[in-house]
This record gives C-alpha cells, structure tokens and sequence, in this order.
C-alpha cells in the first residue's frame, strides 16, 4: 500500500476512530494522540493490510486495544465532561434555549459515561457509529451474544435514567 | 411518521431488536418537534446524532501523521534492504559451494589422461635419450653379474670334460 491509498482509505476514518478513543479515555488530547499511534501502527503493518476485509473494524479495533492501554497505565475513569468543542447547529435558538440544550446533553452524557466500560463501548459503536452487530463483534473481539447483552443492559440502564428524569424532572 | 409506529419502533429498540435502519429512522424522527412524554428520549437520540458529529479539532492532524510516518519508514526500508542483500548473498553462497564439490567429484570420476609435457620436439628428444641412457646403464650393470655366471658354468663344464665333448658333438 502506498501513501496515496493510505490518505484516501485509513486516514479518513480518523473522526471515527477519534470519538471511540474519546468515549474509552474521556480526554481528547489522549484520543488524538491514540489516534495517531493508530495510524502509525496500520501504516507499519500496511504489508499485512491485503489480507484484512474491514480495514475500518480492524483500525476501530486497534484504537480500542491502544485505549485500553492507556486507561490500565493511567488508572483513570473516563468522566470528564464532553463539552469541548461543543456547539448546536440550530442558530435561531434562545440563549435560554440553547443552555438548556446543552444541559440536555450533559445529561445524557453523563448518563453513558457512567456505564460500565463494555457497556459503553456497545452502545457507542451502535448508536453513535451505527455499526452492525457482527461489526461490533469483530471490533470488541466478543461474541454475538456478550455484544448484545452488553448492549440490552446499556439500553436499559439508559431508559430507566430517562423515565426517572421525566417523571420527577431529575 | 405516526406516533403509534415510533412506539412500535421504540419498544423494539429498548428490547435490542431494531434494525440499523430503524434505529436511523427514530434519530431522523427525533430531529423534529416531539411530544413532551418523548422528551428525554429524544434528548437521547439527539445526543446520538450530536456525538457523530464530533472531530478531531486538530487541523494539522493529517501532516503530523505524515511527518511521523515519514521518520519510521526509512528505518523499515533500510532493514529490508539488508536483508535482501544478504539473501542474494546467501544464494550465491551456495551456488558457489555447489559448484566446487560438483567439480570435486568430477574430478574423481575421470582421472586427468595423460599430457605432453614438452612443446619443443628437441628438448623432448634430449629427454629421452637420457630416460633411455639411464635403462641401459640398468642393464649392462646387470649383464656383468650375468658374466660372473657364465664363470660356474665353464668350470662345471670342465670338470664334467668328456660331457662336454659328447653335448658338443650332439650339437
């Protein structure tokens, strides 16, 4: 594989691969940096590149390898507010409107942050991504039915914060 | 989109049994205004949608990879150089080596046949003239010993005497 085929296939996954590295360590410097040992990593092993089908499923699966390195080395939950570069499209909004959105959102990312870590990574690679289930089995390297019962308990824990939130305005 | 459908859809996807496409039909459905019961879960599906558009804010990110990629692949390319040569090198090793014991064994299976060993007739003949000289010398030392021989004869014949004479005249 040359650059050129390099620049055209694996480096624009790397908003992808960027938000995942985000999800599992919760800092965006360390995911840019995972992110680039990532491509380093994949253009090191390019001669190995022919016999891989999902190029993309094995990158994702590499960052979340590098990751979780990471996060064991560190020894740190990955809490941290999401709100670097955040910003809503809709302009005619209110100021008032416009925080409350984002009060919105940090709940709800909250809500996903506090997930266990297989959890989170299911129902971000589902619901963020929208990878299909055998993606995300090739991805995490866990069985169809680990995956789905990852993602039921993530769905789950999810709609029960969110029942509770509009019933008591939580 | 009717309600009762996004609820169809939406107990399907709490129960993990939407399709991708479903799954894509309830964020664009939540993209609108909503009842305020579906409030919360469309903060979630818009939360969703939100987080797909995250990037790296890193501009210069591609160049920087470039950069990096650039100072690794020298190394890469050195090493395989290397160890190419010292593959040719290795065959040519071996052909070498082949050939050698090859020839050996050549070598053994047909003796060398003999060679003229000089170009100038002359010189030649000079040479054999003398390997000759040497032979005869050989014999003529042996014919005097030979003589000494002869000596036993003649006296047993003398002493044998009338033999002698009587062999002669027989002859």
């Amino acid at each position: 594989m040359n650059y050129e085929t390099f620049e055209n296939r694996v480096l624009p996954v790397k908003n992808k691969l960027f938000r995942f590295a985000f999800r599992l360590l919760g800092s965006s410097e360390e995911a840019k940096d995972v992110v680039q040992e990532v491509m380093i990593k994949v253009w090191n092993g390019r001669e190995q590149m022919a016999t891989i089908e999902n190029m993309e499923a094995w990158c994702m699966r590499i960052t979340k390898n590098l990751s979780l390195d990471r996060l064991r080395s560190n020894q740190r939950r990955a809490t941290d507010s999401l709100t670097e570069g955040f910003e809503i499209r809709q302009e005619t909004l209110t100021p008032h409107e416009r925080t409350e959105i984002h009060e919105n959102m940090q709940r709800v990312n909250e809500m996903i942050a506090a997930l266990p870590e297989k959890q989170r990574q299911v129902i971000h690679l589902r619901d963020v991504e929208g990878y299909s289930y055998n993606e995300i089995c090739e991805i995490l390297e866990l069985d169809m039915n680990q995956v789905k019962v990852n993602l039921f308990r993530a769905r789950t824990t999810v709609r029960e914060k969110l029942v509770k939130i509009n019933a008591y305005g939580l | 989109m009717d309600s009762k459908h996004i609820e169809r859809l939406l107990e399907k996807y709490w129960n993990c049994e939407t399709s991708l496409e479903e799954e894509q039909q309830l964020r664009d459905y939540f993209r609108g205004g909503v009842p305020d019961t579906l409030k919360e879960t469309a903060d979630l599906f818009r939360y969703f949608e939100w987080q797909k558009e995250q990037k790296i804010a890193n501009a210069g990110f591609d160049k920087e990879v470039k950069v990096r990629i650039a100072k690794s692949t020298p190394k890469g390319k050195n090493i395989s150089m290397v160890i190419n040569y010292a593959r040719i090198a290795a065959g040519l090793l071996v052909v070498i080596t082949a050939t050698y014991f090859v020839r050996m064994e050549i070598r053994k299976a047909y003796p060398p046949e003999v060679v003229d060993t000089y170009s100038d007739p002359k010189l030649a003949l000079e040479e054999t003239k003398k390997a000759l000289m040497m032979i005869s010398k050989g014999l003529n030392k042996g014919q005097k010993e030979v003589e000494k021989i002869k000596v036993f004869h003649e006296a047993e014949t003398t002493i044998q005497g009338k033999d002698l004479k009587e062999v002669e005249k027989k002859i």
